[in-house]
């Protein structure tokens, strides 16, 4: 990050642009090409082989204001913030001061364990989950039979009440990891001395979890609810994988959505248009968590 | 590793003689075709004991065509159905490929006009006396892709599908339970196989579809055949909201509330449910065919099959149809090789070895062959509900083809409808819905 130092005076700071055009012309194939192409799509009444395209301007972003079964997946992709989200990033926190500030024996081992979710391939956490919340003979429900809570059995998956919140949790078990990480990583940087002082000064462990620890970890809060909140409104594996979108709409997803309404039904410009609100939707939350959390460490400073 | 080898080299050389003999029998060996051709072939038939069938009729096609060399590739069904669109419009694309029926594949190749029509070929074949109309129109559209089930032949099926009850013969023996031959029979039958603290349908409606065929089974029996040709093609402008397809949504919430199903259903999906109906849980389960070469294998128990009875007086209807079928790309080099291909698909031969594997051809099976097909068994079965309906005329439709929303509309409303979310008028209301919107936006 310091300023360079070995240019020769008069020496075209051009050149260095150069090294940028073999990952730049990757970045525009791969990426800002198929960006563009999705946007241009969603002007028209696209049919699957491309034939019979016409224009039709703003006709699919204002269908999808009437349009229930979008409406529907993007609140439930907003439940899944919750999920995604909300809910690992407090776990993340609890965990990390629980492994971090004290040594314990078979730290590395517990670590990678509660680690161990994130590094599965998300459908394969979707078979097992499956698997977990069968109705007769899935873990869950036996849990629940062997300690007397037969009321509480439930067809998860099939639930119209429950299927979100078990899909939910799901989710909720792939990201406290990666959070939890996160936070353990923060918080060796956090000078001990805050504690000590802090001790003789009186204070408990409560006090210094929130006027410490977490404070100190408003970068990595920051990072950690970017990344999820990108993760809950771009899930699409998960749901493949568990419900397909079912009973009824009930897990219904704006990225399944896209794919069955583009690649299953044809309907590729309208399904582009659901794509590029998305992605307009994820860049300005992400915009605005950043803007949040800077300002809020510019003040501090 | 040599030890393969041999094996290998026996199987190909009695392969070759084999085939000698085919060619021997075969009316018009291609003398035109002395230069090498090389026909590049996608097909969907990736399990074992189907990808053997295929492999077989593909050495016997290249034995009785010299020069002729087959280029396969084997694609799941969803593989293809993604990848076959844009590689059809290709000028290496596949020759012949196999193509999905309805409106969303098949439909929009034509749409495109990427298929070549079949017609010239079905006269010169006479593939009219292997196929009945009603199979035929499966694979048809009016040349702009927007009428199905009429102009145009596009494609030819090599192997078919029907959709009825599968039965635990050693449950049925134990309780004296009989196969019903009425749907009244059937009911009863339901009600005291759940007296005996038995599941009597397994089912599963976690992955959705096959809550379709649960749901279409029952109604194929109360609506007529020229309802659920309309329906499906999309003509003469009928309801889906009608008293008839309400009734069967009745019938299928009271099989649910009175515990008919598998307890749970909604949370099972449908391989879970099979293998528990394998597994020799439940006493009945209502799928496809396609089902019958799982069971035949790796389990002690002993199934059969038969087709859900009609009501007393009225006639049996069932889902069926016949598989993927075979396309020619339209912009070909060598169309005429590529037809003579189809037809080998279809010949008795295939039949026979489709049989062979355990899987309903489309077609019908030789006279007389060397191969000694066995029937005494549930392959038997539904072979025989194969014919029956197809001699009776009685082949129906899978309704989810009706529009391209179809499949999604009805798996959403019919997991309300078994969920208790909605009733069986909300049902028919939502599905009439999309109905009459594709019916409006065809019309434009």
């Amino acid at each position: 990050m310091k300023p360079q130092t070995h240019r020769r005076p008069g020496e075209s700071r051009w050149k260095g642009y150069l090294y940028l055009i073999p990952a730049f012309a990757v970045y525009l194939f791969f990426t800002l090409i198929p960006i563009l192409e999705t946007v241009r799509s969603s002007f028209y009444d696209w049919g699957a082989l491309g034939k019979s395209n016409t224009w039709v301007g703003l006709e699919n972003y204002l269908s999808l204001l009437n349009d229930s079964t979008f409406l529907k997946a993007f609140s439930n992709n907003l439940v899944f913030i919750i999920f995604y989200s909300f809910i690992p990033i407090l776990l993340g926190l609890f965990l990390a001061s629980l492994l971090g500030r004290f040594p314990i024996p078979g730290f590395t081992f517990f670590r990678t364990v509660l680690f161990l979710p994130q590094v599965i391939s998300m459908v394969v956490v979707g078979v097992i989950w499956r698997w977990m919340f069968h109705p007769t003979t899935g873990p869950v429900n036996l849990f629940l039979g062997a300690i007397g809570l037969e009321r509480l059995q439930q067809a998860w998956l099939g639930s119209f009440k429950w299927a979100l919140p078990a899909v939910g949790s799901v989710g909720s078990w792939v990201q406290y990891g990666f959070c939890m990480v996160l936070f353990l990583a923060g918080m060796q940087r956090i000078s001990e001395e805050y504690y000590e002082a802090s001790s003789l000064d009186g204070a408990n462990g409560l006090q210094q979890f929130f006027f410490i620890t977490i404070p100190e970890l408003k970068s990595e809060i920051g990072v950690a609810l970017i990344t999820t909140i990108i993760a809950a409104l771009r899930v699409f594996d998960l749901v493949y994988a568990t419900t397909r979108g079912g009973p009824g709409e009930s897990t219904l997803v704006t990225g399944f959505l896209i794919y069955r309404t583009a690649i299953l039904n044809n309907e590729i410009g309208y399904g582009a248009a659901v794509a590029t609100v998305l992605t307009i939707v994820i860049l300005s939350l992400s915009l605005l968590i950043r803007r949040l959390m800077t300002e809020s460490t510019d003040e501090e400073a | 590793m040599k030890h393969f080898r041999n094996i290998f080299l026996v199987a190909m050389i009695s392969l070759l003689a084999l085939s000698s003999c085919l060619t021997a029998v075969t009316e018009e060996p291609m003398q035109d075709v002395v230069e090498e051709v090389n026909l590049l072939i996608w097909d969907q038939f990736y399990r074992p004991e189907e990808s053997a069938v295929i492999d077989i009729l593909n050495r016997e096609f290249e034995a009785s065509h010299p020069g002729v060399k087959i280029e396969r590739e084997v694609k799941v069904l969803d593989d293809l159905k993604l990848t076959v669109k844009l590689a059809l419009s290709e000028a290496d694309g596949p020759d012949v490929s196999q193509v999905n029926q309805g409106r969303s594949d098949m439909g929009e190749l034509v749409k495109a006009d990427l298929l070549l029509p079949l017609n010239d070929y079905s006269t010169k074949f006479e593939w009219a006396t292997v196929f009945s109309t009603s199979v035929a129109s499966r694979n048809s559209f009016t040349p702009d892709g927007k009428t199905f089930g009429q102009g145009n032949l596009y494609g030819v099926s090599p192997t078919a599908e029907v959709v009825g009850v599968f039965y635990n013969k050693g449950i049925f023996a134990d309780n004296d339970w009989t196969v019903p031959t009425t749907f009244e029979e059937f009911e009863t039958l339901l009600a005291e196989i759940k007296a005996a603290d038995v599941t009597p349908i397994s089912f599963g409606s976690l992955d959705g579809w096959n809550a379709i065929h649960e749901y279409s089974a029952i109604q194929h029996l109360l609506v007529s055949q020229d309802y659920i040709n309309d329906l499906t093609y999309g003509v003469n402008n009928v309801s889906f909201d009608t008293a008839e397809n309400r009734d069967a949504a009745q019938i299928l919430v009271d099989w649910a509330e009175a515990g008919y199903f598998t307890e749970g259903f909604a949370g099972i999906g449908y391989d879970d449910s099979n293998n528990n109906f394998k597994a020799g849980e439940g006493a009945m389960t209502i799928t496809g065919s396609w089902f019958a070469p799982e069971l035949m294998t790796g389990t002690d128990q002993e199934f059969g099959f038969f087709l859900l009875p009609g009501f007393s007086g009225k006639p049996t209807m069932a889902i069926g149809g016949v598989g993927v079928p075979y396309s020619i790309r339209k912009t070909t080099e060598n169309p005429d090789l590529a037809a003579e291909y189809l037809n080998w698909m279809i010949s008795p031969r295939a039949a026979e070895l489709w049989a062979v594997a355990g899987m309903l051809p489309a077609m019908s099976l030789p006279e007389e062959s060397d191969v000694k097909v066995e029937t005494d068994n549930l392959f038997g079965d539904t072979l025989f509900a194969w014919e029956t309906i197809n001699k009776n005329n009685a082949v129906g439709h899978y309704i989810d083809w009706a529009t391209p929303t179809f499949y999604d509309t009805l798996v959403a409303e019919l997991q309300k409808l078994l969920g208790g979310v909605s009733t069986p008028a909300d049902f028919t209301a939502a599905v009439e819905v999309d109905y009459a919107k594709f019916l409006s936006e065809q019309g434009e």
